[in-house]
């Protein structure tokens, strides 16, 4: 992946300072190879949390904060940290930031924290954010680390609130909390809210995103 | 390779002293904010069961200073009584609110149980923590659940204390409701919880006089 | 708290709150590994080992240390430490004394230390107040649970090789419909537990 560096920079503004790589970082991050369309990874909470709207955004958000701490520290500390502890230096990395937003979540947005309850704190297994920092942080300098962070974050949340928008709409009916669909003529559909209705919304939205995108030349697992 | 490894473990002991004083700062900084969330979320538990108005979108701070103007606390040796004074009237005691707290089938179970003066007719319930199963058991925090309770009485028609959660809808006696399909062990432990506040409610009043 | 009994809690983790379908955790691996049987059982097995292990390691570490000093809010790292740690022991001491065992189950050690289940496990247990055999029993249960979730998954996926799927419901989406029935399946078994 390293290795598709155009040889002019595609000019942002920022004069070259990724070395000719931000857009592209962006645009991988985001959409090639968005972290849960198509790398599939970070599950586990795209489909706790996304039984609202307000909720999927929200752990979007808090995924965006994380990883872009994460992928700074773990970028810049990447020549001082020893080989054979590296995996649990990232952890330690990645766990302070969600354990920051916890905080900051309990003590600013109290509903929202006992909403998403433990999995604030799962945001620490999240395949994602260890995924990037291992992958991307770990060899890249931190302004690219960074905008990777972001463009991963992002292309997570965007998913997340498109589940979290079909699953809240067609589960109850609202959105925001807002009644949209009338219960005059439509019975919310409570399986969507529930645990099979998670499940459903991801496999369409990763179906429909497979079909936009289009066949690709994938090496087969 | 000595070198190494010390380098290794004073790396790791850095890093996590860093970590964990960073977090240590930020848990004392948000610490007031925290409580103050959690506290005001059981007082605004208590405001609701006792029919207390207060506008929607008011904040934690804000929140504890309304129950502080409008609610006694009492303690005595067994129970802490939160009582509901209106100001239009002269300190007429409009209700009384205790909390309840007990084992439930997957979790604890708290909640605040609020009576009318005469301290025998029920007057609202609400839960504010239980783990039960969403859809099943998890419907004793729904409003229909609750508001059976709204009237009935905390003693029976020979006298025998307590309410009865009864399954089959065959609720009828002053003190019974109706408990859920499907739900039967935690409204049997419901049942169970909210008898035992109420054992220690007519054990304080027949000591009164 | 809770007084149900760790039995209970053991058989409701399996089938009625199974850990992965209806907590959602432990899915990365679950949609990775679920394509053969004979890996599915290898992971499962291994992924309710350690779960067990840990629930159990936490539970000490939590009412032992960390309550008692005031340290409740560093629980995540501890736990997750713990986790690895404990992971990396368990992959040493496996490789020592059971090549064999080793070469069938080492390769998925690494993938458990990310498993939000394990960690899940633990901070459910925290969360729900349980006591010291209500861990285990809960700690073995969930990784029953997992096990069997991921062990029908693969079944069906092997099953699903010989189907005409459409082409962008490959792979991943088909799978997550197909566990959306299987979540439905388990719903049914949601009004079974009862003590006499």
């Amino acid at each position: 992946m390293a290795d598709k560096q155009p040889p002019t920079c595609l000019s942002c503004g920022a004069g070259g300072l990724c070395g000719g790589r931000g857009l592209l970082t962006l645009k991988d991050g985001a959409w090639t190879n968005n972290p849960l369309a198509v790398q599939i990874l970070g599950i586990c909470s795209a489909l706790a949390v996304t039984n609202r709207l307000e909720n999927s955004l929200v752990m979007g958000a808090a995924l965006i904060f994380v990883c872009v701490g994460s992928n700074l520290f773990v970028s810049l500390l990447r020549k001082h940290t020893p080989h054979r502890i590296r995996m649990i230096a990232e952890v330690a990395i990645i766990a302070t930031f969600v354990i920051l937003f916890d905080q900051l979540l309990k003590a600013f947005y109290w509903d929202m924290s006992k909403q998403l309850g433990p999995y604030v704190g799962l945001i620490i297994t999240n395949c994602i954010v260890m995924g990037r920092a291992e992958a991307f942080a770990l060899q890249n300098p931190p302004l690219l680390s960074v905008i990777d962070g972001a463009a991963n974050g992002f292309g997570y949340a965007v998913v997340l609130a498109i589940i979290g928008f079909f699953r809240e709409l067609f589960g109850t009916g609202q959105i925001f909390g807002h009644v949209v669909l009338s219960s005059e003529w439509y019975t919310p559909n409570q399986l969507m809210i529930l645990a099979p209705g998670a499940f459903f919304a991801l496999g369409i939205v990763i179906a429909v995103f497979n079909a936009i995108k289009g066949p690709e030349p994938e090496e087969k697992k | 390779m000595k070198k190494g490894s010390c380098y290794t473990l004073g790396y790791a002991g850095v890093l996590g002293s860093v970590c964990a004083l960073l977090l240590t700062a930020a848990s004392s900084f948000t610490a007031p904010y925290r409580d103050a969330n959690a506290d005001a979320e059981v007082k605004r538990n208590i405001l609701d069961v006792l029919g207390v108005r207060y506008s929607p979108d008011v904040s934690s701070r804000q929140l504890l200073e309304v129950f502080e103007a409008k609610v006694k606390q009492e303690e005595s040796a067994e129970l802490t009584l939160y009582r509901y004074i209106p100001p239009e009237d002269s300190d007429e005691v409009k209700s009384v609110a205790v909390a309840f707290e007990g084992p439930g089938l997957w979790g604890p179970i708290k909640g605040f149980l609020a009576l009318e003066p005469d301290m025998k007719t029920i007057r609202g319930l609400t839960f504010y923590e239980q783990e039960e199963t969403p859809g099943l058991g998890g419907e004793i925090a729904s409003v229909w659940f609750r508001e059976q309770f709204k009237g009935r009485k905390i003693t029976g028609d020979a006298g025998k204390t307590g309410i009865v959660i009864k399954p089959g809808g065959k609720a009828s006696a002053i003190n019974e409701v109706d408990a859920i399909t499907g739900a039967t062990m935690t409204c049997d432990k419901v049942e169970a919880i909210l008898n035992d506040v109420i054992k220690k409610i007519t054990g304080s009043r027949s000591t009164d006089g | 708290m809770t007084d149900t009994s760790a039995i209970v809690i053991l058989i409701a983790a399996i089938l009625t709150n199974n850990i992965l379908l209806t907590n959602f955790l432990g899915m990365c691996s679950f949609v990775a590994c679920s394509g053969q049987i004979a890996t599915a059982v290898g992971l499962g097995t291994a992924v309710t080992f350690v779960l067990t292990m840990t629930t159990m390691l936490n539970f000490a570490i939590y009412h032992l240390v960390l309550v008692p000093a005031g340290l409740v809010h560093l629980q995540f790292i501890v736990f997750i430490a713990v986790i690895a740690a404990f992971v990396q022991f368990v992959e040493m001491f496996v490789e020592r004394f059971s090549p064999r065992l080793y070469f069938a189950l080492g390769i998925f050690l690494p993938l458990i230390t990310v498993n939000c289940a394990i960690l899940g496990a633990s901070l459910f247990m925290v969360i729900r107040k349980y006591s010291f055999t209500q861990s285990v029993g809960f700690g073995f249960g969930a990784g029953v649970g997992w096990a069997l979730a991921i062990i029908l998954m693969a079944g069906l996926r092997q099953k699903m090789m010989y189907s005409n799927i459409p082409e962008p419901f490959r792979q991943v989406p088909i799978a997550m419909i197909v566990t959306c029935v299987l979540a439905m399946a388990f719903m049914g078994f949601a009004g079974m537990v009862s003590i006499q």
